[in-house]
């Protein structure tokens, strides 16, 4: 069934630009990835939002250590337990992720590009679950999966970049890539995931509906004909940023 | 960002108010409301999330509440991405906020030290 994200009972306008670009990332979640079965990109879903009611990843927030020991996750789902771990950690502990941390769950058989496959889901499907939120309306229930295998499909341009993750940079990206970076240009925070690169397109996506278009991004003042101006925009950005203790 | 974006505009902007919160005058029209909503939503507490969310309606307009929300959705986004990733700042955007990030005691941050910052 076509993920609806109908907002007629909202109670607010929406622009149909947003539950355009929803419906889209939710279809493209339940297809299988390059890593993932649709089946289990469909549970990272559910298992994010496990995590904001896990006792464990509460008792994990509140701890001086983030490895220390504080119990079982709440999952329901049949995920690998490095993946739940995984998952609620990005969920509910972002800012105190380590290269170290990530180095140990390649040692225990989480590849790189599972790694962030995972992560891309997650984050989209946090995200539009926080617009949800904040306008006080239901979560839509988790992406259909659709069958099929991944396609283990590792770009031949990714390489080391300075991140945790290899990483695709504008100048090694080949034809398969070439739509990740418009006029040859990016910031880390976009070529973050190209290792699975559809996790870019599925991230500049949503930020064409969330926040604005690449472009614009890289001009200061445009909002884009949003209904709040750019320094406003921008006050938000910084303050989740900080709230999130995130430096970036 | 937010800088640059004032300085298009000529406004005159506090940057406090990025880590102090609602406490502080920006200068910016609706920023107490907008500071109040992005805190809020980052929480669990639906009836604090429904006031802040009509404070920005009331100060601001219902159009600007729901792309308000959007863009803390974003950004909920984007930190993760940055936090889980590893990356470092760009280099461009690093030389240009030298001052600010001081200023505003970010270069304290955990995430600083491997952003490449420290």
């Amino acid at each position: 069934m076509e993920a609806s994200f109908d907002y007629s009972q909202a109670g607010y306008a929406i622009r149909e630009d947003i539950p355009a670009a929803y419906r889209a990332i939710w279809r493209k979640i339940g297809e299988p990835g390059s890593w993932w079965s649709g089946a289990q990109r469909s549970a990272l879903v559910r298992e994010a939002r496990n995590a904001r009611s896990c006792a464990a990843c509460r008792k994990r927030k509140a701890a001086l250590s983030p490895e220390a020991d504080c119990g079982l996750h709440n999952g329901s789902t049949d995920l690998p337990d490095l993946a739940v771990d995984a998952v609620h950690r990005i969920t509910t502990d972002p800012s105190r992720l380590s290269r170290g941390w990530l180095e140990s769950l390649a040692a225990a058989g989480l590849s790189d590009g599972h790694y962030v496959e995972l992560l891309s889901v997650v984050v989209s499907a946090i995200s539009i679950d926080a617009f949800h939120r904040a306008l006080g309306l239901p979560l839509e229930p988790p992406p259909e999966p659709v069958p099929g295998p991944p396609d283990g499909y590792r770009p031949s341009g990714a390489a080391d970049s300075g991140a945790w993750v290899h990483t695709v940079q504008p100048g090694n990206a080949g034809a398969a890539e070439a739509d990740l970076y418009p006029g040859g240009r990016t910031a880390n925070v976009i070529s973050a995931m190209s290792l699975v690169p559809d996790s870019v397109r599925m991230q500049l996506r949503l930020a064409r509906a969330q926040y604005l278009p690449l472009q614009s991004v890289m001009t200061p003042g445009d909002n884009c004909g949003r209904a709040i101006s750019r320094v406003q925009m921008e006050l938000l950005a910084g303050r989740v940023s900080s709230l999130s203790q995130c430096f970036y | 960002m937010l800088r640059a974006s004032g300085q298009t505009t000529g406004e005159d902007i506090d940057l406090q108010g990025i880590v102090e919160g609602d406490a502080v005058e920006t200068g910016i029209p609706g920023s107490k409301a907008l500071l109040t909503f992005a805190e809020a939503a980052l929480g669990d507490d639906l009836q604090e999330i429904a006031a802040a969310r009509n404070a920005v309606i009331e100060a601001l307009s219902e159009a600007a509440m729901v792309d308000a929300a959007a863009v803390i959705a974003h950004f909920q986004r984007m930190v993760r991405i940055a936090d889980g990733t590893g990356i470092q700042l760009d280099p461009q955007m690093a030389a240009l906020t030298t001052d600010i990030r001081e200023q505003l005691g970010i270069d304290s941050y955990a995430s600083a030290a491997r952003g490449g910052l420290l």
